[in-house]
C-alpha cells in the first residue's frame, strides 16, 4: 500500500510539475513511465548490464528524451491547451507502438532489484518492497527539497504562481521549464523501472498510472505540492482497503462518485487555488 | 494556464446546394461499386463516428471540453442493447430509448456541472466518463462487464449494405440538424458563452441554461451513435467508450479544425478511415496516425480545414491581384 502511494506520488509529482509550471497536460507521462520500464528491462535482461546500472542509464536516457520533448514538442505550443494535448497523444502512439513492434503485446517480467525477505520478529517484509519504498520516499524528499530550497526550484514555484511576473523578474522560463520536464521524466523513469520489477511490464501499464496521477493532481489541487502528498497517501490507502469491502468495480464506482462530489464543491481540489 | 478559446465563425458558409446534392448522389450509388463488405463496414463506422465527433464539437462550441462523450455513447449503446436483449424490445424502439436516456443523463449532469468552467469542467466530465465505465463493469450481470455484451439483436440483419443506407440517412439528418443549430440562435449563443461568459451574461444570456441545452443535444446524438453502433456491431465492449476513446474524438476535431463544422468530419476520415484502409501494415498502423497527428499539429495551426480555407483565400487574393494588374 505504501509502495503504491509512493509510486503514485512520484509519477503524479512530475505530472503536476509540468501542469503547473509549463502549463502542459502531459498525457504522454504514462507512456514515458512504461517506456522507461522497458528500456531498463532491455538493458538489464538483453544487454546483460547490472540492473542498478541499467536503472541509472534509463534515467539518463529518459531525462535527455525529456529535454528533447521540451524543446521540440512543448515549447512551440506554450499556452495552447488543445494542441499540446494532441502532441502528447502523438507521442503516446509512437512510444506504445514502438514497444508493441519491438517487444510485443504480451507482458514481461523483470527480475526484482533486491531478492530476499527481511524477517523482523513476527512480521516478514519482502526486501524488494522495502527498497522500492525507500527509494521512492527518498526521491520524493529530494524533490520537495529541490522545489522548496534551490534556486531553480524557487523559480519553478514563481512560474507556477505568475508567469508574467516570473518573466519580469528575469527568470529564464525556457530553461526552468526544461529543468522541470527533465525532472518529471526522470522521476517517471525511476517509478517505471521500480514498478516494472515490482509488477510485470506491459505496453499499456502507463494508462492506469496516468489515470491515478490525474486523480492525484486534481484532488490534491493543481499547483499544490503538499496537496498531492495527502491525496497520494489517501489514494494508496483507498486502493488497498476498498477492495476488501466491495468488489473491485463497485469500489471504483464509489471512488469516482466521491471524486465528482469533491470536485463539484471544491473544484480546486483539497489544497489548490484557482487557475484561470 | 490560459484556456485558449477556438475561433468560431458564426457565418453559415455551407450553403452550396449543388455540391451537397452531388455528394449525396455519389454516396447513394457508392455501394453498387464497392463489392467488399469490409470496405462497407469501414464506411459505416465512419458514419457513426462522424455523428459522434460532430456532436462532440457541438458541446465544444459552448466553450466546454466534454471528456465524458464516449461514455455517453456507451450509455446509449448499453441501454439500447440491454432493452433489446433482456427485455425483448425491438431495436427500432430501443435505439430511441437509449438516445433519450443518454440525453436525460446529459441534462441531469448538466445542472450541477454548469457550475464549473473550462479546465474544471473538463476534469469533472473526465471523471464522469470513468464513473460510467466502472458502473458498466459493476453491473456485469446485465452489461457483460469487461468482457463485453454479445449477441445483441441486429437492427437490419447481418448484411452490411442496408446499414449503409440507414447510416447515410441518419448521418445526413444529424448533420443537418446540428448544422442548423450551429448557425441559428442557440449556436450563436454558445459561441458567445465560449468567448466570454461574463459578456454573455451581461447581455442577458442564461449561461447555465444554454450550456445544459448544448450538453443535452450533444449527448442525444452521442446516444444515437452509440445505440445504432450496438445494434450494428451486435457486440459492445467497454474499450470503445473509455477515456482514450474520448481523447481520440478530441484529436479528430483538432486535426480537422475546431473552428469549422466540417473539421470533425475531415478528422474522422483522416484518422479513422485512412488507418483502417491501410490495415495490411498491422501493428505499424498507429505510426501513420501519429504521423498525421504530428504533421497537422506542427504545420497547420487551425487544422486541415483551416489550411484549406487559408489556401482558398490565398488563391482568391492571387486571382484578384492578377485581375487588377491586368486591368490597365
Amino acid at each position: 500500500m505504501l509502495i503504491l502511494s509512493a509510486m503514485y506520488i512520484l509519477v503524479a509529482l512530475g505530472f503536476a510539475l509540468l501542469f503547473s509550471i509549463a502549463g502542459i497536460l502531459h498525457v504522454s507521462h504514462g507512456a514515458i513511465y512504461t517506456v522507461s520500464g522497458y528500456i531498463c528491462w532491455q538493458l538489464s535482461q538483453a544487454a546483460g548490464i547490472n540492473q542498478w546500472l541499467a536503472l541509472v542509464l534509463t534515467v539518463l536516457i529518459v531525462g535527455s528524451f525529456g529535454l528533447f520533448l521540451e524543446r521540440f514538442c512543448f515549447r512551440p505550443f506554450t499556452g495552447d491547451f488543445d494542441r499540446s494535448l494532441v502532441v502528447g497523444i502523438g507521442i503516446i502512439l509512437i512510444l506504445q507502438t514502438t514497444i508493441v513492434v519491438t517487444v510485443g503485446q504480451e507482458s514481461r517480467s523483470m527480475s526484482p532489484f533486491v531478492a530476499g525477505i527481511l524477517n523482523a520478529g513476527p512480521v516478514s517484509v519482502s526486501l524488494e518492497r522495502l527498497v522500492t519504498f525507500a527509494i521512492g520516499a527518498a526521491l520524493l524528499g529530494v524533490l520537495v527539497w529541490f522545489i522548496n530550497n534551490t534556486k531553480p526550484g524557487l523559480q519553478m514555484r514563481a512560474m507556477s504562481q505568475d508567469l508574467q511576473g516570473a518573466i519580469m523578474q528575469g527568470i529564464n522560463i525556457n530553461r526552468v521549464s526544461a529543468i522541470a520536464v527533465v525532472i518529471a521524466c526522470a522521476s517517471a523513469a525511476v517509478a517505471g523501472c521500480l514498478m516494472g520489477a515490482y509488477i510485470n511490464l506491459n505496453p499499456f501499464m502507463g494508462d492506469v498510472v496516468l489515470g491515478k496521477a490525474l486523480i492525484l493532481v486534481i484532488l490534491g489541487g493543481m499547483g499544490s505540492m503538499t496537496g498531492i502528498f495527502y491525496a497520494g497517501l489517501l489514494l494508496g490507502a483507498l486502493d488497498a482497503t476498498l477492495p476488501v469491502f466491495f468488489s473491485g468495480s463497485v469500489a471504483e464506482v464509489i471512488a469516482m462518485g466521491a471524486i465528482i462530489v469533491v470536485l463539484l464543491f471544491r473544484p480546486t481540489g483539497f489544497l489548490g487555488r484557482a487557475i484561470a | 494556464m490560459k484556456w485558449k478559446l477556438p475561433y468560431l465563425s458564426t457565418r453559415g458558409n455551407m450553403a452550396k446546394p449543388g455540391f451537397w446534392a452531388g455528394l449525396l448522389i455519389i454516396l447513394l450509388v457508392l455501394p453498387l461499386f464497392i463489392k467488399s463488405p469490409y470496405l462497407i463496414h469501414i464506411i459505416n463506422m465512419t458514419f457513426i463516428y462522424i455523428i459522434l465527433t460532430v456532436s462532440f464539437r457541438t458541446i465544444m462550441t459552448s466553450g466546454q471540453l466534454p471528456l465524458a462523450h464516449a461514455g455517453f455513447m456507451g450509455i446509449g449503446a448499453y441501454v439500447s442493447a440491454i432493452a433489446a436483449k433482456w427485455f425483448g424490445l425491438t431495436p427500432w424502439l430501443s435505439i430511441p430509448l437509449g438516445a433519450l436516456v443518454a440525453m436525460g443523463v446529459g441534462i441531469l449532469i448538466g445542472y450541477p456541472f454548469a457550475r464549473l468552467r473550462a479546465v474544471y469542467y473538463a476534469m469533472i466530465s473526465l471523471f464522469f466518463g470513468m464513473l460510467i465505465l466502472s458502473a458498466v463493469k459493476a453491473f456485469a450481470k446485465w452489461t457483460g462487464g469487461a468482457a463485453g455484451l454479445t449477441a445483441i439483436p441486429p437492427l437490419l440483419g447481418f448484411s452490411k449494405v442496408p446499414y449503409y443506407y440507414f447510416f447515410l440517412g441518419l448521418t445526413a439528418v444529424s448533420l443537418l440538424v446540428l448544422y442548423r443549430l450551429e448557425i441559428s440562435r442557440p449556436g450563436v449563443t454558445w459561441k458567445a458563452i465560449a468567448q466570454s461568459h461574463l459578456v454573455a451574461a451581461s447581455v442577458g444570456i442564461n449561461e447555465a441554461r444554454y450550456r445544459i441545452i448544448a450538453s443535452a443535444i450533444g449527448c442525444l446524438f452521442a446516444g444515437i451513435a452509440g445505440a445504432t453502433y450496438a445494434h450494428y456491431n451486435t457486440v459492445v465492449g467497454t474499450t470503445s467508450f473509455s477515456f482514450m476513446a474520448t481523447i481520440m474524438l478530441l484529436i479528430y476535431v483538432v486535426v480537422g479544425g475546431v473552428g469549422s463544422f466540417i473539421g470533425p468530419i475531415v478528422g474522422v476520415f483522416l484518422l479513422m478511415t485512412v488507418p483502417e484502409l491501410l490495415r495490411e501494415l498491422r501493428e505499424y498502423v498507429p505510426y501513420i496516425s501519429a504521423a498525421i497527428v504530428l504533421i497537422v499539429v506542427f504545420l497547420m495551426p487551425k487544422g486541415v480545414t483551416g489550411l484549406v480555407k487559408s489556401f482558398l483565400s490565398w488563391l482568391a487574393e492571387l486571382w484578384k491581384s492578377r485581375r487588377t494588374s491586368d486591368a490597365p
